[in-house]
């Protein structure tokens, strides 16, 4: 319980005005950490749903595909770039990307993860790491500017945060790949 | 199989919601970006132009019944800006070459409006118009003097700009078509200048068929 306490505060103090201000005057804090950071208070708020309503999730997330797609389209769309400039030019965006990213990202994935299998988990992590890199040459190569609320400059910084996580993501599957797991359980 | 169909269930519900969530988020898969969308929107809304009063390079001061009956085409800019402008007037410059000469001035005009109107005074505007085939009729450049009146246009045609670090702006540029009745009827991608003066060229064409 007392971790859905701290996701609560998070959120909250994500949503403060001067708070949520600071993060999206810079596009890689905008998307690399209050986007990330609202799925975490969703994933520690999961807790709360969780023992409050355990049939809804047994019922409606049973073998965790509903959950973990769900995660995966939420994430995916905040990562269109018009996406990230419409939170800025619409309070209505913007009350939809903090209750969308805790509530239908990180919620479900905290009720997922655990029930779905190898393979899925495999398929999402690889899938995320192309996305990034993916996504992390378009805004570095894209010679024009994708957001009209962000400079180039911010752009490109933007690209190679998401070519380092990527990079960082790699690093973790060749680390999985060559670890006996055997060994440590 | 009684566990499995509540699962199976919202399953589809997630896929159609993820489809409709991005059918909706890009205008029906057609606008991934902000700049994409907001072309979209102006084309769909086709606002007419604002009560502005600009300064040309002359210093002569109009409103933009200067040039009502004809085409306009226009251009956002600074003077001060070395990139994105530099390319936008150069490639207005290459619009402005395909146009044969006994139409320039008569059925279209082009206009090039700065938003910086501290620094772009008359003197800068005429000097600047001299790095281009720009003759300060035909192709006009001027600044909007009156802060109010230049947000109201800029808004009015969705530019969006941000002051940065070193004194300049970012901006998004387009070429804008604004027809003779002060109505704007297209906004075209500024770095392809071919298409654009296709466009012009047909547009003009089509309006002298009307005509006579």
């Amino acid at each position: 319980m007392k971790q859905s306490v701290y996701g609560l505060v998070l959120f909250i103090l994500l949503a403060l005005p001067p708070v949520a201000g600071l993060m999206e005057s810079l596009m890689i804090a905008h998307m690399h950490m209050q986007m990330p950071l609202l799925v975490a208070s969703g994933f520690l708020m999961a807790k709360y749903g969780q023992i409050r309503f355990p049939r809804f999730w047994e019922r409606w997330n049973d073998n965790g595909v509903p959950g973990i797609l769900l995660f995966a389209i939420i994430a995916v769309y905040w990562m269109l770039p018009r996406a990230m400039d419409e939170a800025l030019a619409f309070p209505g965006m913007e009350a939809f990307k903090f209750v969308s990213l805790s509530l239908l990202c990180g919620m479900p994935l905290r009720d997922s993860w655990p029930k779905i299998g190898y393979a899925a988990k495999s398929a999402v992590i690889i899938g995320f790491t192309l996305l990034f890199a993916g996504m992390g040459l378009l805004y570095v190569i894209a010679p024009v500017q994708l957001c009209n609320n962000y400079v180039l400059l911010e752009q490109i910084a933007l690209g190679w945060g998401f070519l380092t996580t990527a990079f960082c993501m790699v690093i973790f599957i060749i680390y999985h790949l060559f670890t006996r797991h055997s060994a440590y359980e | 199989m009684k566990s499995l169909r509540p699962n199976s269930l919202a399953t589809f519900a997630v896929i159609l919601f993820g489809i409709a969530l991005f059918y909706w988020g890009t205008d029906g898969f057609t606008a991934y970006t902000a700049e994409s969308a907001r072309v979209n929107r102006l084309l769909d809304a086709r606002p007419t132009f604002p009560q502005t009063t600009f300064e040309d390079s002359k210093g002569r001061s109009y409103s933009i019944s200067e040039f009502e009956g004809k085409y306009v085409f226009l251009t956002f800019f600074y003077s001060a800006c070395s990139t994105v402008c530099v390319q936008l007037e150069g490639n207005m410059g290459r619009v402005y070459e395909t146009i044969p000469a006994e139409r320039l001035g008569r059925e279209i005009v082009f206009l090039s409006v700065s938003f910086d109107p501290d620094r772009d005074d008359p003197a800068r505007l005429e000097e600047y118009r001299t790095f281009f085939d720009s003759d300060g009729e035909t192709w006009r450049m001027a600044r909007v003097p009156d802060r109010t009146e230049l947000n109201r246009l800029l808004d009015e045609f969705g530019v969006i700009v941000i002051p940065d670090e070193s004194g300049g702006f970012a901006h998004n540029s387009a070429f804008y078509l604004v027809d003779p009745a002060g109505t704007l009827i297209d906004v075209m991608d500024y770095t392809r200048p071919e298409e654009a003066a296709n466009e012009v060229a047909r547009i003009l064409d089509q309006e002298r068929g009307d005509g006579g």
